[in-house]
């Protein structure tokens, strides 16, 4: 540094280094008699000019380094000097960057990073457009017809849709496991392009009417089965049917829904060879060149084919195509990271605003010390320089916390995130991506808050100020007053969007869910037994069978109080999805203006566990058998949507599953209380349930009240018993009815909480903001607020003029921020429910809360200005 | 003159303490009883590209004139070069000696 020290200080153009050397030497040489020829020196000249040009690069690149060094040096003896600045300004920009690192990795899972598939773009969905859907799954038929007519594809794969359930799996050893499973063409695993960890996958060869190969997951594979490779080409049972086990493949090959295992789908019986039944999801690959919209047109041509010679598909059908992403994805959690994605850019803006606000007084607080940088000769670059040097150390220090931050979010995000919202093939993690994101988040905030007072520091106003001995630096405060509206402004906006999705949230949770039982109280468990010809259930009766001596013998357990079965349960979760209605004896309705209502197949003991009222008419008894007249329970809103409130009682109607089956025809006999449906439903739910007797199903749910302790502790007993009536039938999902209450607002409760969090942070960010801005001026106005104590203003007076100035920043904050509100509510109009976008109880919540933390932040610099003591001032002056 | 053996020279003339380019110059045509002429040519060349390697700092001093000179120093780099050429120097001397001085 020595040398590059001298050179500085003694630094003279090479022109005149050199000309003033060559002068001496030829000076010399005149005096010693030995004159020298002018074009030779002129020539010496030359080649010394050259030379001492490239040994200036060198040197000016060497001080470059020093400098730098110099100013990071300085740059830590600062952080050092001031450590309540240094903690508070790094841990504002930690929390800044941590929380965006972690929004990032969910928004780089689900937006950018390219999918898990050997060359992703080439893959499309394929969707039927159906008058009811814009992206239903494909009927079987439709499915063959687009393997043969379709000329845009490598290759196409089908995916069924719920029909993996959980089958045992019954490994060499004898244990015992139920295991999510997807059934699949043969074509899967060759058309994603994952390649098997062990043995094979599908191929031609192992198709038939009863395909028995089976893949496992790497995870199943290493986890239940220890990664045994001996295992591959020997037996295991699913539900005690022997299958092969020919390969594993990771776990990034399920698709759209969690699986563990794969098997083919092969012959399915007739009535789901129909067009009206989309059953599968399909996949294809492009072939090479061909473009998305070439290949769009290809389907859509064979979807108009179809819909000419097929009435059956029903109106408004066409086929499309949509990118895989999106039927990963989902547009819901692409625009909820989108949404989130915004929020915590907001939060990192503030926590620019407030460090730079930081820096900003600090500046003026260290005017001397740069007025004698730059008057020791240290240029206007030098002071930038160093200026920006020390807010990118700062930044990059709170880079790196926050990146820490940030991987710990994400190392517990898996617990937070509601089940379901992230599709299995997106692993949410923390990687080099995410890491790289943080630093150069944090180097871009690092310039952005450093810019503003370099500048500041190295405008004429500091200097002008320090030599006129003023006590103020007005350029500055009008910048920071900027800074801490711009925070309010943000902070309102994040708040009513956080207000918003809290409504939207209580709308939900205390809509009365219709059932009385204490929900924490009741399991339910979810059942599938082999119903259907040549299966093990091959009757209705030796289902009843099942279904009464499980319930019997359960019900005279002390634990269980309650024992009931159903195919569906409140809150959406259902077997059979809606059947279109027909009230026997109205005047026909229009084939698409029928209502729809969801089918449960139900008996009494479900009623009575949930203990949901039945408000009108009778229960379901044992005579309600095969053999006796036909009837049904409706709920509520059946009888006030469907029936227009006329008596239920005795009103007959036609329940049909698809225009090709015949209908049910049922006598209402009874009226339950209304339950929850999905709960984005905006219409009333619409329920019919069906004595178990009447319409047979080996798909159903247990419901089973505990008479003491948690009624998660019934599970055991319930499988002990199950598998002493029936070893090879699955007991799957025990969850509590208050999980599945609370599992159906989960992506409500996950927004609320998310936005929520990060509105406060932004409330603290801005309140601080206003603390620091009104601390850092009354400091700075002692003076003349004494001067005004002197000349006989009362010190109320000073009060008010202090809480005046914070006033006027947060109202205009506040109104810019309202603005934005009102401007952007509307863009998460889909978030919210039961709410309006411009909600006036949420705004003017919003603006209360933010008057009284306002006013918190402003009492104690307001009051330390009121109190200035005039004798010790005028003393110190 | 040999090629390099003006670096050499030079780094030995300033063991002697900081000179401007003029002095080094007289030193060296002295020292050898004027059996080594320097070149403005080759000595100023020499100076500046052993400045921009570091073997060599400057700085501005005064001459015998009272005219504003520029002086070089021998740096630390410079007397380790100086270590090294006078060996290799020793070696080319030693080994041109056994055959022209060969009896």
């Amino acid at each position: 540094m020595k040398r590059s020290l001298r050179s500085w200080l003694w630094r003279v153009p090479i022109e005149q280094e050199v000309d003033e050397e060559l002068a001496l030497h030829v000076e010399m040489r005149r005096r010693e008699g030995r004159p020298l020829d002018d074009a030779d020196i002129e020539q010496v000249r030359r080649a010394c000019l050259a030379i001492a040009r490239k040994r200036d690069r060198d040197m000016r690149l060497v001080e470059w380094f020093g400098d730098v060094r110099e100013d990071v040096k300085f740059a830590v003896r600062q952080m050092r000097a001031s450590v309540g600045f240094t903690l508070v300004a790094t841990l504002t920009l930690a929390l800044g960057i941590g929380a965006n690192s972690a929004i990032f990795a969910l928004a780089d899972a689900t937006l950018l990073r390219p999918l898990p598939f050997r060359e992703p773009d080439r893959l499309v969905s394929i969707v039927e457009r159906t008058a009811a859907s814009p992206h239903a799954p494909v009927s079987i038929p439709t499915f063959e017809d687009l393997q043969h007519q379709s000329r845009s594809f490598d290759g196409l794969a089908a995916i069924q849709m719920g029909a993996g359930g959980g089958p045992l799996v019954t490994g060499p050893d004898g244990a015992v496991e139920a295991v999510e499973r997807q059934s699949v063409s043969t074509t899967f695993f060759d058309l994603l392009g994952v390649a098997p960890v062990a043995g094979r996958t599908f191929r031609a060869s192992d198709e038939g009417p009863r395909p028995t190969v089976v893949v496992f997951s790497e995870s199943l594979w290493r986890g239940r089965f220890h990664a045994d490779t001996s295992l591959i080409g020997r037996t295991v049972k699913l539900n005690g049917a022997p299958y092969t086990l020919v390969g594993v493949v990771p776990d990034r090959a399920q698709y759209t829904r969690p699986a563990r295992m794969w098997t083919l789908t092969g012959d399915v019986p007739p009535f789901v060879r129909q067009r009206s039944i989309r059953v599968i999801e399909v996949v294809g690959r492009l072939k090479p060149g061909v473009t998305h919209e070439g290949a769009r047109a290809d389907v859509a041509t064979i979807g108009a084919r179809i819909a000419a010679e097929h009435a059956d598909v029903g109106k408004g059908f066409a086929l499309d195509l949509e990118p895989v992403r999106d039927s990963l994805m989902g547009p819901e959690l692409q625009r909820t990271s989108l949404l989130l994605l915004a929020v915590v850019g907001f939060v990192l803006l503030m926590c620019c605003a407030n460090v730079a606000n930081l820096l900003l007084a600090r500046t003026s607080a260290r005017a001397q010390e740069l007025a004698v940088r730059t008057a020791l000769g240290a240029g206007r670059g030098r002071v930038v320089a160093q200026m920006l040097t020390e807010s990118l150390v700062l930044a990059l220090t709170g880079g790196v916390l926050g990146v820490a931050l940030g991987a710990a979010i994400l190392r517990v995000a898996p617990a937070v995130i509601p089940p379901g919202l992230l599709s299995p093939a997106v692993a949410l993690q923390f990687d080099a991506r995410v890491a790289a994101f943080g630093i150069a988040a944090a180097l871009l905030v690092g310039i952005v808050f450093g810019l503003a007072p370099a500048w500041h520091a190295t405008s004429g106003s500091l200097l002008r100020a320090l030599s006129s001995e003023s006590r103020t630096t007005t350029g500055g405060r009008r910048v920071r007053s900027v800074l801490v509206s711009g925070e309010v402004a943000a902070a309102v906006l994040l708040l009513c969007g956080a207000g918003l999705f809290l409504r939207t949230l209580l709308v939900l949770v205390s809509v009365d869910p219709g059932y009385r039982v204490d929900a924490s109280r009741v399991l339910t468990l979810d059942f599938s037994l082999d119903y259907g010809p040549n299966q093990r259930y091959a009757t209705p009766e030796s289902l009843m069978q099942f279904y009464d001596s499980v319930a019997r013998e359960l019900g005279a357990r002390p634990e269980v109080e309650s024992v009931g079965w159903s195919s569906s349960l409140p809150y959406g979760t259902t077997e059979f999805g809606p059947f279109v209605i027909d009230v026997v004896g109205d005047p026909p309705l229009p084939v698409d203006g029928r209502p729809a209502a969801d089918v449960a197949v139900t008996d009494d003991g479900y009623f009575r566990t949930l203990d949901l009222p039945i408000v009108a008419g009778r229960r379901f008894t044992e005579r309600d058998s095969a053999a006796a007249p036909a009837v049904c329970i409706v709920n509520e809103a059946f009888v006030r949507r469907v029936l227009r409130g006329r008596n239920p009682l005795g009103v007959r109607i036609a329940l049909q599953r698809n225009p090709q089956m015949k209908p049910i025809v049922k006598e209402i006999v009874g009226v339950a209380r209304q339950t929850h449906g999905w709960t984005t439903d905006r219409d009333e739910f619409l329920q019919v349930y069906m004595p178990p007797a009447q319409y047979a199903t080996g798909d159903v749910y247990m419901v089973a009240r505990t008479s003491r302790g948690s009624a998660q502790a019934l599970t055991p007993l319930i499988r002990s018993v199950v598998a002493r009536h029936d070893p090879n039938t699955p007991v799957r999902r025990d969850r509590t009815l208050e999980y599945l209450s609370v599992e159906s607002t989960a992506g409500y409760r996950f927004r609320a909480a998310i936005v929520g969090t990060f509105a406060a942070l932004a409330l603290t960010l801005a309140m601080i903001g206003v603390f620091g801005v009104l601390a850092y001026s009354v400091q700075q106005r002692q003076r003349e607020f004494g001067v005004r104590l002197a000349l006989g203003a009362s010190s109320p007076s000073i009060l008010w003029l202090v809480l005046g100035s914070a006033g006027r920043l947060i109202a205009i904050g506040g109104a810019i921020g309202l603005g934005l509100a009102l401007l952007l509510g509307r863009s998460i109009a889909a978030f919210l429910f039961g709410v309006p976008a411009v909600d006036p109880v949420t705004f003017s919540s919003v603006t209360m809360l933010v008057v009284v933390t306002a006013a918190a932040a402003s009492a104690a610099p307001a009051w330390r200005a009121a109190r200035v003591d005039l004798v010790t001032m005028f003393r110190a002056n | 003159m040999l090629h390099g053996s003006l670096d050499a020279l030079i780094l030995k003339t300033l063991t002697g303490g900081p000179r401007h380019g003029y002095a080094i110059a007289k030193f060296i045509e002295d020292t050898s009883d004027d059996a080594v002429v320097v070149e403005e040519g080759s000595l100023y060349p020499a100076l500046y590209r052993m400045e921009r390697r570091g073997w060599l700092e400057a700085e501005w001093g005064e001459s015998d004139l009272g005219r504003r000179a520029k002086l070089y120093r021998l740096t630390r780099q410079g007397r380790a070069q100086l270590a090294a050429e006078t060996e290799a120097w020793r070696l080319f001397t030693a080994g041109v000696s056994k055959i022209l001085l060969a009896q």
